[in-house]
């Protein structure tokens, strides 16, 4: 299929000169500022007028050479992109390399009704899209998709097929993953950084006497005053991860496409994340119980594909949250291969020992380090406030003892672990790319080892493994996952 | 699939491993010197505690350029199986790597100036999960493993 060399949306145009001028502004910030703190006087104002004047016009023209600059078709069996205002480029990618095509709606994009669409090769794997149009409409992107053949639709038919729904994430659902997603420690830390910004303002406007009698006027004790200080953070984190996932997730469909060759993924309130993640590209599933999650039997489920390597939220989470039970069900509607939720064989009883030791020796560390302190002549405040933590550790270690285990089932490995939160990985034979068995000096004394197996992930790899298996089991996994043992158990067909 | 490997890297790795060990612990070297002059002259210590980082470097040389070499060499062997490549090295800890022709996408062979001098190479052979090496080959034998391997992995490209 050719086509004729097409241009971007005129919406390409204005969205091309913000991007421009937010690279411009971020190197004129510094001189501006200097600018500024040296005191506002009238030829300084002018200086500034004029820059800015002189930016909108520079992003205008900028914006409309690289809108004419740029031009795409379709034709010798490969898709063509050329760009560039000062050095020309022309990006050529034969349409077998092809391995996704996603749009996805920016705020300025939705402001004007376009999409960008970012191409993918199995190549890529880096942190750029192979090729991304910025603004095309909506109409654009679906013939361009149709022409890269990412949809098998007989030609003719205007619209796309109607993907099949596999799940929907219900508001309801949002919110209760936005409250238990686990990401309020980042939001505390923003919430953190942004109260040492307020601190400077406070003191530079606020005399100390003011700010005293302010705070004994809010609360008498000053006990009490941090501890509402920190439930007032604690709060406002925890608002932020729900704002910061609503926003991210709202919307989460997952489909299916009716070959069933792709799966599709839409999302988000502000940013519209559309994209198709080929099924033969999944390498390994994973079933992620978060601390705040497990509780009440709710997990995530990511996916490694390879070929992508973009930023984690886009395509890696193949969806947010839903009942524990229910995983497989929906991995099975994704694809057979993937759907396992076997027994799994625990760890021996040896290597209860090694997982809590290995908790222990940190916690022990810190205890000395604080009684060396006490010894120096330090409060023995420090003392004992870690002398709970050899205990935690215990139960820490004892907990990811607990909930390690492994099975083997249908050509598949599934491996269950825990660092946080409980993660249970599911990877098929036909996609391990290595498998090793590792043994530490002290495993090889007590008969243990350590399996793991290496799928394709992004740009590079990922390992699935298992610590402390018993030696015999973990050099069952090494033969029982091989390429030629397999073809008996589980015939595909080759070539 | 217990038995280990066959086929071991070229006695000469040893001596480039025992060179280029020597070589890597030259600037550890020089600070245990330096920090044992630096204790001598400046430090109220008794003479003794001058000797104390320079032996203490001096050791982690002898080890790391003449003992490690050695153990090394010994535990590394690889094979290459009817459908995949097996690999053992690892001197504590011990690892065993098999990985399919049908993963392999491409290998290559390098040799650095040190190992040009020794006549040796690295084979690098690369899976999507990224690469695995078997290095200090003879020159004529890598190249030949080299090959072989990307024969097999073009009979089962099976992906």
């Amino acid at each position: 299929m050719s086509s004729e060399p097409r241009h971007l949306h005129p919406a390409a145009m204005v969205i091309e000169g913000i991007r421009a001028v937010r690279g411009w502004a971020s190197a004129a910030a510094i001189p501006g500022l200097a600018a500024l703190l040296g005191g506002l006087s009238w030829w300084v104002l002018a200086l500034l007028l004029l820059g800015v004047v002189s930016l909108i016009f520079g992003a205008a023209l900028w914006g409309f050479l690289s809108w004419r600059a740029t031009v795409y078709w379709v034709s010798g069996g490969a898709f063509h992109l050329r760009s560039g205002v000062l050095q020309k480029k022309e990006r050529t990618i034969p349409l077998e390399h092809v391995q996704s095509v996603d749009t996805v709606q920016g705020i300025l994009q939705r402001l004007f009704g376009v999409v960008e669409v970012r191409i993918e090769t199995a190549g890529g794997g880096s942190s750029e899209p192979d090729a991304a149009l910025p603004a095309v409409s909506r109409k654009a992107a679906d013939k361009l998709r149709r022409e890269l053949g990412g949809e098998g639709v007989e030609p003719g038919v205007e619209d796309v097929p109607v993907p099949r729904i596999i799940r929907r994430l219900s508001t309801r659902d949002l919110l209760v993953a936005g409250a238990t997603s686990g990401q309020i420690g980042p939001a505390a830390a923003l919430v953190g950084a942004a109260s040492q910004f307020f601190d400077e303002l406070y003191d530079r406007f606020l005399s100390e006497e003011a700010a005293r009698s302010l705070l004994e006027a809010l609360a008498p004790h000053a006990f009490a005053a941090a501890a509402l200080l920190l439930l007032g953070v604690g709060l406002l984190a925890w608002l932020l991860a729900i704002a910061g996932t609503v926003l991210a997730y709202a919307g989460f469909t997952l489909s299916r496409s009716p070959d069933g060759r792709n799966v599709h993924i839409s999302r988000g309130l502000l940013n519209r994340y559309e994209a198709t993640i080929p099924v033969s590209r999944i390498q390994a599933v994973r079933v992620v119980e978060g601390v705040l999650r497990q509780p009440f039997g709710l997990a995530s489920l990511r996916v490694e594909s390879a070929g992508y390597g973009r930023d984690e939220g886009v395509s890696t989470t193949l969806f947010p949250m839903l009942p524990r039970r229910e995983a497989a069900e929906l991995l099975a509607a994704v694809d057979e291969g993937l759907a396992a939720d076997p027994p799994l064989t625990p760890l021996p009883r040896r290597a209860f020992r090694r997982y809590v030791l290995r908790a222990l020796l940190p916690a022990l560390l810190a205890v000395l380090a604080a009684a060396g302190a006490w010894l120096a002549g330090a409060g023995a405040v420090w003392f004992s406030a870690v002398l709970p933590l050899p205990v935690l550790a215990v139960l820490y270690g004892a907990l990811r003892y607990r909930d390690a285990g492994w099975a083997l089932e249908g050509g598949r490995l599934v491996v269950r672990s825990r660092l946080v939160a409980r993660t249970t990985s599911i990877a098929p034979r036909r996609r391990l790319q290595s498998r090793s068995v590792l043994r530490s000096p002290l495993q090889r004394r007590v008969g243990l080892a350590t399996f793991r197996v290496r799928v394709a992930s992004g740009g590079g790899g990922t390992g699935v493994e298992v610590v402390d298996l018993d030696l015999p089991s973990a050099w069952r996994l090494m033969d029982a996952l091989g390429p030629s043992s397999a073809s008996d158990r589980d015939p595909v067909p080759s070539r | 699939m217990r038995e280990e490997p066959k086929e071991r890297l070229d006695p000469r790795a040893k001596t480039l491993w025992r060179l280029s060990g020597f070589l890597e612990m030259l600037p550890v070297l020089a600070a245990g010197l330096g920090l044992g002059w630096a204790v001598a002259r400046y430090g109220d210590q008794p003479p003794a505690m001058a000797a104390v980082p320079v032996l203490a470097t001096l050791v982690a040389t002898l080890v790391n350029a003449f003992v490690l070499p050695e153990l090394r060499w010994r535990r590394w062997r690889y094979e290459i199986r009817e459908d995949e490549v097996d690999l053992q090295h690892g001197v504590f800890w011990v690892v065993r790597t098999l990985v399919p022709f049908a993963r392999i996408q491409h290998v290559d062979t390098r040799s650095g100036p040190l190992q040009r001098r020794f006549g040796l190479a690295t084979v690098v052979f690369y899976t999507a999960a990224g690469p695995n090496r078997i290095p200090e080959l003879a020159a004529p034998v890598a190249a030949e493993v080299r090959d072989r391997i990307a024969e097999l992995t073009r009979e089962r490209d099976e992906l």
